[in-house]
């Protein structure tokens, strides 16, 4: 080996070392402890808490006006390690932190100067917006950042809050993460058909630019528990708070859309008054859009099976094919009136289509829905639409016996009665 | 002309460089810029059009290199239409495939420094791009080719395993009506659609590699219907997830598409950094072709060796890639060089097929008597 071959070689193994020095480390790492992750935020009409006032009032403020008060839900690591072994006393899972201002992204920025670490927000899961925020500002708008941003994904779901929203992000229950439980309610649509399916930022995106109005899930809170109860509808032109459905028109907006993965459906024997339960299997809809002459009506039918999971009815027979008819004739009598009362609740009340009867029309006739897309709301208040329900009961639990027999055995019971009358 | 017997290329080789070099960065906006001409849910039939169009214009291509056996469009462009006018078509060629690869770099920056990797700068992932380019392309062609075998199967395995997953957001009705406002808006996205085909081009260089050239046209009908059916999924599924509304307003539609849904439950609840990881893969392999075809035709049109050429052009790519301000002029840069290609490669091999079979002939007939 020559001289030169050497200092060659000792160049080389000195540049290899330096090379594998500098691909120890991340070029941007951050411990994950140290790091605010957050899991829900909610958006409330300005209301800034003691602290942020005290803060203001000792010299913490900058120039802006108190519109919006977000509240970032981070999770607390101390609480989550120390599950388990707890000794002194029990701190709760997450943290939740408010602050006040005009810009929703100046408003997250300002964490910074109150938290020790970053805010890491890829695995923020909801967004919840309070009724009254959303009547008095663009959903657009104020969901705008998000859309942008690269941190937080498109899947995050938004829900409205009838009440104060953070109070949708509070939890009594040890070691809970409010927004997770949230997320946990969206899984339940098959054993209720008054859940809305979960708008994420990215359908909301499509709704918004679509023109079309829409509902979000909505919430109410009362004593640190949240309800999913009704949901609140989305103006499509003013892309703000334009009604709310209650639990009750929400199941028969499910039915017009025919979405609907479960549930029960309850309704009053026309000759006893006594309660039926029907449980629903399947539901399926059919929205026909009809145009003549520029007149547009609708035909929507509805077929669904399911189950009599419930009787209060003391003389009906469920082996009975007579009495069976009858149940289902008094199910679909109440889909009926569901769906009418929620029908004339968008054509009066909200003059609003959120059961997608404009996106039938779209499909079956694209060339008159080019017409009238842009009014469309108001051009389907004044649409009329019929409805046809077929309800099918295939079958009624594990018991139909308890009325049979119970037929069997009155008439010997008063038989017996009678017989032991005289004595 | 091609000495080097190791660096003949086979059929399949071929075809994989094709599939490869059309695979860029096209597929992550692509559904975007369809949507946005067609305005109706018929993109799909745009993207299958729009592949037809890109066969016919490879199918031309190849036609044309193998009439000229052994030798390059650099070559032979001097043959067909005289020295000065073929060199300044090769010019203008390598000018093309210098622009794509720099382009092709800047994308692959602006994706990763936004989604993957925030707080790198850009010239420190690109330095490493760069580098890690040049180690392969001084390898030759052969190289390259047996590295694009490897990328590609593992990205058409992903690829259709995270396209299937995003069945969970998808709705039929958001490509619903099919033809509803007639056959005209598909037509008004063909040629957006068709850009994204470019890649196909490479054949221009690559049967002179061949060790069987006559199966060229096989090879290019290959290596374009596979990007077809990519695509024609990634158009199905973004549209489905997002309906056309939707689509307009995403940057990178493709991407956020995968980050609009998560899989509880599975090893990896988030999928967008598996398909970022894989699409660099697509990207890099895409800017190594591009990136050599240009040192290549260089070394051709100076008879000099290679090498010189790949590390003088490595700075310049740099730069050019960092000339862009922002993202709106790297996007309107990609448009201009789209429109280029369809000059040059929809256009400029068609000519010069009809003036080397006009010459041929008029040479055979001066001949003959």
């Amino acid at each position: 080996m020559t001289p030169h071959h050497r200092r060659k070689r000792l160049l080389l193994t000195l540049l290899s070392a330096f090379l594998l020095a500098s691909l120890t480390a991340c070029w941007s790492s951050k411990d994950i402890d140290k790091m605010g992750v957050g899991v829900g935020l909610s958006l409330d009409v300005a209301h800034p808490s003691p602290v942020e006032q005290e803060l203001e009032k000792r010299g913490g403020a900058y120039p802006k006006s108190d519109k919006i008060t977000l509240t970032y839900q981070f999770i607390n690591p101390k609480a989550t390690g120390k599950e388990g072994t707890s000794t002194g006393p029990q701190q709760k899972a997450y943290l939740n932190v408010s602050e006040t201002g005009d810009s929703l992204h100046q408003i997250t920025r300002e964490f910074a100067l109150r938290q020790d670490g970053p805010i890491y927000s890829p695995h923020l899961k909801v967004i919840v917006i309070s009724e009254a925020l959303a009547q008095s500002y663009r959903l657009d708008h104020l969901l705008d950042q998000y859309l942008r941003d690269n941190e937080i994904r498109p899947s995050c779901l938004i829900f409205i809050s009838k009440d104060k929203a953070m109070d949708a992000l509070e939890s009594k229950k040890q070691g809970e993460l409010p927004a997770l439980h949230l997320l946990g309610i969206t899984d339940n649509e098959n054993r209720t058909d008054r859940l809305i399916h979960p708008v994420s930022l990215a359908r909301l995106a499509t709704h918004m630019n679509s023109g079309s109005s829409f509902l979000l899930q909505n919430l109410v809170s009362a004593e640190k528990e949240v309800k999913f109860a009704g949901a609140a509808v989305i103006n499509g032109v003013t892309k703000r708070w334009g009604g709310f459905l209650d639990e009750h028109d929400l199941e028969g907006l499910t039915w017009i859309t025919g979405k609907g993965k479960g549930g029960v459906l309850k309704s009053l024997d026309k000759k006893t008054g006594q309660l039926l339960v029907y449980e629903i299997k399947t539901m399926d809809s059919t929205i026909t859009p009809k145009v003549e002459k520029d007149r547009i009506s609708f035909e929507v039918t509805i077929k669904s099976e399911g189950r009599l999971s419930e009787k209060w009815v003391t003389s009906g027979d469920p082996f009975d094919q007579g009495f069976l008819k009858r149940v289902e004739q008094t199910t679909e009598a109440e889909v009926q009136q569901l769906v009418r009362n929620v029908t004339n609740k968008m054509q009066k009340q909200f003059k609003a289509d959120v059961a997608g009867f404009g996106n039938r029309l779209r499909i079956e006739y694209p060339r008159t829905w080019e017409k009238v897309k842009t009014d469309w709301d108001r051009t389907f208040c004044t649409v009329p639409i019929s409805y046809a329900v077929h309800v099918t009961i295939s079958d009624f639990g594990a018991s139909g016996l308890l009325s049979k027999s119970f037929r069997i055995t009155l008439p010997n019971e008063s038989a017996l009665l009678l017989r032991k009358k005289p004595e | 002309m091609i000495d080097n017997e190791k660096n003949r290329l086979t059929t399949s080789q071929a075809a994989v460089i094709v599939i490869n070099f059309i695979l860029g960065s096209g597929i992550l906006t692509l559904p975007r810029t369809s949507v946005e001409k067609v305005h109706t849910p018929d993109v799909w039939i745009t993207v299958i059009l729009a592949g037809f169009f890109a066969m016919l214009a490879g199918v031309i291509i190849v036609k044309l290199s193998q009439r000229f056996p052994q030798t390059t469009f650099y070559q032979y462009s001097q043959e067909i239409v005289g020295k000065w006018l073929g060199i300044a078509c090769g010019f203008l060629i390598i000018g093309y495939f210098i622009m794509t690869s720099a382009l092709q770099v800047r994308y692959m920056a602006e994706v990763t420094s936004f989604y993957l990797l925030e707080g790198t700068p850009e010239w420190a992932i690109i330095m490493a791009f760069l580098w890690v380019s040049l180690y392969l392309v001084t390898g030759g062609m052969q190289p390259i080719a047996r590295m694009f075998e490897i990328i590609l199967p593992i990205t058409v395995l992903f690829f259709l395993l995270v396209s299937l997953l995003s069945l969970k957001i998808f709705e039929i009705d958001y490509l619903r009506p099919v033809l509803g406002m007639g056959i005209q808006p598909v037509f008004a996205g063909l040629r957006t659609t068709a850009l994204s085909y470019s890649g196909f081009e490479i054949m221009l260089i690559l049967c002179a590699f061949m060790d069987t050239p006559s199966k060229a046209t096989k090879a290019v009908l290959v290596g374009i219907s596979i990007p077809l059916v990519f695509y024609l999924i990634t158009v199905v599924m973004v549209v489905g997830a997002f309906s056309i509304d939707g689509v307009v307003t995403r940057t990178w539609p493709t991407i956020d598409l995968i980050r609009s849904f998560e899989m509880t439950g599975i090893l990896f609840e988030r999928f967008e950094s598996l398909l970022l990881v894989l699409w660099i893969m697509q990207i890099f392999s895409t800017f190594c072709i591009a990136y050599y075809a240009a040192s290549f035709g260089l070394s051709q049109l100076f008879g000099k060796k290679i090498r010189p050429f790949l590390y003088g052009l490595l700075p310049l790519l740099y730069l050019i890639a960092m000339t862009p301000k922002d993202l709106g002029q790297v996007f309107a840069l990609g448009d201009m060089v789209g429109n280029a290609s369809l000059i040059l490669f929809g256009g400029l091999p068609l000519c010069l097929l009809i003036i080397s079979r006009w010459r041929v002939k008029r040479i055979d007939a001066t001949s003959s008597p």
